[in-house]
């Protein structure tokens, strides 16, 4: 946060330590950090962007009776999927639209995943048809494994990252040596001192959060980080199983007996689910063995008013619908880590809550962003020649446009490639993703070839460009513009064009400030520079 | 209405506690205030810090309480200071042509 040094007579004081070892944990993944941060942060809404993401589902006027979906969507798997070993349904909510399912396919071939997957109209419980996309899933997907790399080389980039940031944030805290008196001081136009202000700001005000997502980000995946405790202390398959059930509401489907008998109402089970958590509070069925003697069917609680991701569920015998058990809590460790889980994803959250969540957040990545500009900021000024800086300077600088600046764009355009990429086109939620990486790519090209000052400009106004436009683009290219999504009081759609409107006036603002911003020369340098260049035309003359 | 009425405490409190510091008591008021008014600022801003707490925690219980006023407090604490800076680039141009 602060960079002002606080040295004792001895020498270097733990302050100036402590700053040097934030400017460079902040910088060296700080890149890696403000992606991470933004994707993380549009996550809080990703539900609703995977909704805008597939416009030929309608929207929900009403929430339907979570049982009689699922009953419909028991009936269509026997159709759809005939011998699947399991399959798992999540029910819709005022979040989706649509029941998604998926299950495991009987037969696996070569490269396949062994799993398929739909998304259920909820009036009928039949497969819809809509575009191929992953929506806000691939931005939630990102934040935490990237993309174009092993996913477990990816979630161990995100954590080293994370721990990064943890150590950011503790060195931050003891470098800012004001942090209660300098609480509410914005010193507006100081330069360097404006933005080191701007950074404490947003550091300061959402500093709970910051630390809380952080500790909680690397807790989600703690078992791939820090797997050893439980490989020594866990190791019987009964014992694993048992474990599996503390974190989980998924379980390896048993033995089939090979006698078939039809699967009992689900409708009914879902009922008794109800009336325990609430008529609208079924997250999920999970059905093992459907049409086996075997079978078993788990109703899962919702996420929404308990900050614990913690598995809540019942379990039915899949035959006769009786009863078998009913988990309301789990051991103090894993509820532990179920609390810390939920603190993260926010799914517990009411409308009110999920927006505290994302502008918080947004703050955040406002503060890496600001982090990654001051570097630069603070050592322009001590630039010999700024016209022609040295290379480590040129190259944060240009990373620094691609991915704050460019990231914006890249977004942006991925939510273009949704909307004008023919829906007959193979592999088409791929090609999205390859289009959000081709521009930013571009960015960075771009960046690359054009002054700084102009590449911030011109990626601010494009990023701005696209996002005032993308309103437009989809009312021309969906039924649903934005004077029919108010009409019809559709307030996920509305929203969205509304909130691109939002962010790109944000883009424009930071364009024209990027543009009225002139670097200051200080006087003893300029008079040096008038110099050196009265030298040389004297040199010249002679 | 919870949420409403919570955000309007934190948004009360974090304007009191600025106003009991000295930067803002100059950049506001144009001189410190009476060293009795500066603790009593503080006491009314934890008097509404804490009335939005229990506000949330009555509401929602603790969980989600804590939780929520995190996040009002987060976002009020951001409105103040975002109304200080709007309110001393106002003041500028009039304090230059006193």
């Amino acid at each position: 946060m602060t960079m002002e040094s606080d040295r004792d007579s001895g020498g270097r004081g733990i302050r100036q330590s402590m700053s040097d070892l934030h400017t460079w944990v902040g910088l060296l993944l700080g890149w890696v950090l403000y992606a991470m941060f933004l994707t993380g942060t549009v996550s809080y809404f990703k539900d609703e962007l995977s909704q805008w993401a597939r416009p030929e589902l309608a929207r929900l006027a009403e929430l339907p009776d979570a049982a009689v979906v699922a009953q419909r969507i028991a009936d269509a798997f026997d159709k759809i999927a005939p011998g699947t070993s399991q399959w798992s349904v999540r029910l819709p909510d005022d979040r989706n639209n649509s029941a998604y399912a998926f299950w495991r396919t009987p037969t696996r071939e070569p490269g396949q995943r062994g799993f398929g997957e739909a998304h259920f109209d909820p009036a009928t419980g039949e497969r819809v048809k809509s575009r191929d996309t992953q929506g806000g899933e691939f931005f939630f997907r990102f934040h935490f494994q990237f993309h174009y790399m092993p996913v477990l080389w990816g979630r161990w980039l995100a954590g080293i990252a994370a721990m990064f940031m943890l150590v950011a944030i503790v060195s931050g805290v003891i470098t800012h040596k004001k942090i209660f008196v300098d609480f509410f001081t914005f010193r507006w136009g100081k330069g360097q001192r404006s933005w080191l202000d701007a950074h404490n700001a947003l550091s300061v005000f959402g500093l709970p959060f910051h630390a809380m997502i952080t500790y909680t980000g690397l807790v989600t995946l703690m078992a791939l980080y820090m797997p050893w405790g439980g490989q020594v202390a866990i190791r019987a398959p009964a014992e694993r199983q048992q474990l599996q059930a503390e974190l989980s509401s998924f379980t390896q489907p048993g033995k089939p007996t090979g006698q078939k008998v039809p699967l009992a109402s689900v409708e009914s089970m879902v009922r008794q689910a109800q009336e325990r958590w609430g008529h609208d509070n079924v997250g999920r069925v999970n059905v093992s063995h459907p049409g086996d003697a075997a079978a078993r069917v788990v109703v899962t609680r919702g996420d929404p008013g308990r900050v614990s991701m913690s598995p809540q569920y019942m379990e039915f015998e899949g035959t006769t619908g009786k009863l078998l058990s009913v988990r309301d809590q789990v051991g103090s460790a894993a509820e532990t880590r179920g609390v810390l889980y939920a603190l993260h994803l926010g799914r517990f959250s009411d409308t009110v809550t999920r927006w505290l969540y994302f502008l918080v957040s947004f703050t955040g990545t406002a503060m890496v962003g600001t982090g990654l500009v001051m570097w630069t900021v603070k050592r322009r000024q001590k630039l010999p020649d700024p016209q022609r800086p040295y290379f480590g300077f040129r190259l944060v600088e240009r990373l620094n446009i691609a991915s704050i600046a460019g990231l914006s764009v890249a977004m942006t355009a991925f939510m273009w490639g949704n909307r004008l990429l023919p829906t007959t086109l193979a592999d088409r939620s791929n090609w999205e993703i390859d289009l959000f990486f081709i521009v930013w790519a571009a960015t960075l090209l771009h960046a690359l070839v054009r002054p700084a000052k102009a590449a911030w400009i011109e990626q601010l106004w494009a990023a701005a460009a696209l996002l005032a436009l993308l309103p437009a683009l989809n009312a021309v290219t969906t039924h649903r513009p934005l004077w029919h999504s108010l009409a019809q009081g559709d307030w996920i759609f509305a929203g969205i064009d509304l909130m691109c409107w939002v962010l790109a006036a944000l883009h424009v603002v930071l364009a024209l400030r990027t543009a009225r911003h002139h670097v200051k020369v200080p006087v003893k340098r300029k008079v040096e520079r008038r110099a050196a260049m009265a030298a040389v035309s004297s040199g010249a003359a002679e | 209405m919870s949420h409403l009425l919570a955000f309007m405490l934190s948004l009360a409190g974090f304007a009191a506690l600025a106003s009991a510091t000295n930067r803002q008591q100059r950049d506001l008021f144009g001189k410190a205030l009476r060293p009795a008014t500066t603790p009593m600022l503080r006491l009314v801003a934890a008097a509404a810090l804490l009335g939005a707490l229990s506000v949330l925690l009555v509401q929602h219980g603790w969980g989600l309480g804590l939780v929520m006023f995190s996040g009002h407090t987060s976002l009020a604490a951001g409105i103040v200071v975002c109304g200080l800076i709007v309110y001393a680039r106002i003041q500028a141009p009039k304090l230059r042509h006193r």
